[in-house]
């Protein structure tokens, strides 16, 4: 007790020294670097509890999927509380979540990007972000690749001039002067091959057109009321080399190219017409409905060659109906029993290696090739037991010759046939004993 | 006497009496100074107990070196005003660059306005009580009004803005913008950008050189709207391409020099004239230094927003509060989980 006052009074004694000679300054430097050593003391308890307050945000944010936030409270717990060892484990954790989520979105994006579904890429992108806010490559795509470029890349070949490269994008040789400047060359100079130039993408205005768009278009029209569609179709066609996303000149053009396929359907000419709808946009009125009659009269067709056992025209028809609809199951039903036909015609002539060929090409799922494949296989059998029975009427003839061909005959028909390996085996050591002997 | 015991009581006594009045002296003699408990976690955060004294400005004034960043403190806690003895977390980095949330993400508007009058509301005119109503809703509603350096900073995904941000532009540099905005833009305090096009400088209706650089000197970041003002996206009937080139090169680069030799300020932002544009003139722009450029295209814009086709949206006739308030869209819902 005495020495406590005693250690008190001094601490007051040195106090008022203090004063005197640093004056408030001085006593409060004192006191903060008292209170500091009072604070470096502090309870373990009390950092412990205000840890575990932001342990605690921390998980709640880390459930409400907002990770970045959790790994922010999660790393000042940490920090508050070193000796805790389950944090460095869950800041670990939560790294690892943010770099998957950011990783799978950022996948995704660069998905819709190749697709051009720009507005998806750009949600991905961001979510990607919002998860890892320093990915670089999202932030790339979201910033540089998504927007349109001013600019086209253009790496010089070895005989290029401004002159030629100006003609070739920009349809105007005078317009080398444009990629001189802003490519910092000179236009009486040739530039180096390999030099990625930078050429602004212009506008249809600054273009040199030699036809005058708006009278071509008018000129289409006409020609398009007048039904006289291939016409129509060279006038878009000269508008396109200049202005390709021309909305009219497109308008145009599915037009022409709808009434020339309706035509060619007339005249039974479906792959022609099938040609031409396929150059119509798919959302032009009408189209789908057109292909599908198209591909009704193809079916017909097939199925006529069918019945008079024409089975390569057949197979034409309904192929061509899947070339432009490929989920057709009708075309697909056709071909397939096509094969099966075709495969028993071959197996009652006797010809089963075709038949096998045949049905390779066949979907193995269809109930009628499964059939086919079956009864190919036992005539095989069948076939191959009938040559070995001749060999052996052949063999007790002592015709050892005939005997080996037609047991040949049987493994082709039936590789797996044991006797017929073994009399042949036999059958060629008797001819060899019978040649040495005579 | 007293007793030895006793007389160290009083001495004691004293000297516990002394000590107090010591202490009440030094807390007393230098009342703006106060110490509150932090701790600093790596460079990333510092955690503080405020004390009665401390405002948020006040601790992003000791954290931050810049009071005004005071909106980062109360965005990270999720506070708007402070309490003594409020525990909270002061993010020494910009904790959300994007404005990114799991539902939306930030928009910033940029707003345009080009002349004003006392009464009458025009073509192009807002009246004096409107525009004054405006910058009271901001003011009133919690809308921070930004520079367009934070703006940009904001767009490159360098720094964070407030997440309600506005940008405030006056285009073309009529006479009225400097007597009537201006005193209103001083009383509250908000900074702002004059697009001047400086063909017009100093003409009948149009701001002097010497009004362009007072207002340079209160807080207007004063840029640039072209030479003449001519359609950058489109070449006149009778103007060869050459011709469009070199008057294109012109609109651009003279008054980025000129503004530097009347008023030393470096131009780097630019307002299309009718707020038209094309890759042409993006490219040249870019050639010449410009770090961004504005069309007056009525949307907000969010950090992903092209630079050199910022969204402005533009203020003019009868424009009452409830008008102003639909244009100024600072999010955008989005699921972003």
């Amino acid at each position: 007790m005495r020495n406590d006052m005693k250690s008190l009074l001094n601490i007051f004694l040195l106090i008022i020294v203090l004063f005197f000679f640093t004056g408030c300054a001085g006593v409060r430097e004192f006191l903060e670097e008292i209170s500091d050593k009072i604070a470096e003391k502090a309870p373990e308890g009390k950092k412990a509890l205000i840890s575990s307050s932001y342990l605690e945000k921390a998980l709640e944010y880390e459930k409400d999927n907002e990770l970045q936030t959790a790994l922010f409270y999660m790393q000042i717990a940490g920090t508050l509380d070193p000796d805790n060892t389950e944090i460095p484990e869950k800041i670990a954790g939560l790294r690892s979540a943010i770099d998957k989520k950011a990783g799978r979105h950022f996948a995704k994006g660069v998905a819709f990007y190749k697709k051009r579904k720009f507005k998806d890429a750009r949600r991905q992108f961001l979510t990607a972000l919002r998860y890892a806010p320093g990915h670089k490559d999202a932030f790339d795509y979201l910033k540089n690749r998504l927007p349109p470029k001013e600019y086209i890349n253009y790496k010089v070949k070895n005989k290029d001039t401004l002159k030629g490269i100006a003609k070739k994008f920009y349809n105007d040789p005078s317009k080398d002067f444009l990629i001189a400047y802003f490519n910092n060359l000179k236009t009486d100079k040739k530039p180096v091959p390999g030099t990625m130039l930078e050429l602004p993408i212009l506008g249809l205005e600054f273009t040199r057109p030699s036809i005058d768009i708006r009278n071509e278009l008018i000129k289409a029209e006409n020609l398009l009321k007048e039904k006289r569609y291939q016409e129509v179709l060279g006038v878009i066609g000269k508008i396109n080399k200049y202005d390709r996303l021309n909305k009219k000149a497109t308008d145009l053009k599915n037009a022409a190219c709808y009434q020339i396929g309706i035509e060619l359907s007339r005249q039974e000419k479906y792959p022609e017409a099938i040609e031409m709808f396929k150059k119509v946009a798919p959302e032009y009125q009408g189209v789908k409905e057109a292909i599908q009659q198209v591909a009704n009269k193809e079916l017909m067709k097939a199925k006529n060659f069918l019945k008079q056992k024409q089975y390569e025209q057949t197979l034409a028809v309904a192929g061509r109906i899947l070339d432009y609809d490929k989920s057709n199951k009708a075309a697909k039903d056709l071909i397939n029993t096509t094969f099966c036909q075709k495969a028993k015609d071959l197996i009652i002539q006797k010809n089963y290696s075709q038949a096998v060929k045949v049905l390779d090409k066949a979907d193995p799922e269809y109930f009628c090739v499964k059939n086919a494949i079956s009864d190919v296989k036992k005539a095989m059998k069948k076939q191959a037991d009938v040559h070995y029975l001749q060999g052996v009427k052949y063999f007790l003839n002592e015709e050892l010759k005939s005997a080996i061909k037609e047991w040949e005959k049987t493994l082709t028909l039936n590789p797996e046939h044991k006797k017929a390996k073994k009399n042949i085996k036999n059958a060629r050591s008797l001819l060899e004993k019978l040649e040495k002997v005579y | 006497m007293p007793k030895p015991a006793n007389r160290r009581k009083i001495v004691f006594g004293h000297f516990s009496l002394l000590y107090l009045l010591l202490l009440a002296a030094c807390v007393t003699s230098s009342p703006e100074h106060h110490k509150i408990s932090e701790i600093r976690i790596n460079n990333d955060f510092i955690i503080v107990k405020a004390t009665a004294k401390d405002t948020l400005s006040s601790l992003a004034a000791q954290y931050l070196n810049d009071p005004a960043k005071d909106w980062l403190i109360a965005e990270f806690n999720h506070i708007k005003t402070l309490s003594a003895g409020q525990e909270l977390i002061i993010p020494l980095f910009p904790f959300n660059k994007g404005g990114l949330k799991s539902g939306s993400y930030q928009t910033v508007p940029v707003l345009v306005y080009y002349s004003f009058s006392k009464n009458k509301p025009g073509k192009s005119t807002v009246t004096q009580d409107d525009f004054k109503a405006h910058m009271k809703y901001l003011k009133e509603n919690g809308y921070n009004v930004i520079t367009l350096d934070q703006l940009l900073d904001f767009l490159d995904y360098k720094e964070q803005i407030p997440e309600k941000s506005v940008v405030i532009t006056f285009d073309d540099g009529w006479r009225s913008i400097y007597n009537i905005a201006f005193p209103i833009m001083k009383e509250y305090g908000f900074p702002a950008t004059l697009f001047v096009y400086t063909d017009f400088i100093g003409g009948g209706k149009a701001i002097s050189w010497k009004q362009v650089k007072k207002l340079s000197e209160n807080g207007f970041d004063i840029q640039c709207k072209t030479k003449t003002h001519r359609n950058l996206a489109t070449k006149k009937k009778k103007e060869s391409f050459k011709e469009y080139f070199k008057s294109l090169e012109m609109e651009i680069s003279y008054p980025k020099k000129l503004i530097k030799k009347k008023l030393n300020k470096e131009c780097r932002y630019l307002a299309y004239p009718y707020g038209k544009t094309n890759n042409l003139v993006i490219a040249m722009l870019k050639k010449h230094g410009y770090r961004a450029a504005f069309t007056v295209e009525r949307e907000s814009n969010p950090f992903f927003a092209d630079n050199y086709r910022i969204h402005r949206s533009p203020i003019y006739g009868k424009c009452d509060v409830k008008k102003f308030k639909k244009i100024l869209s600072v999010f955008q819902n989005m699921e972003l989980k």
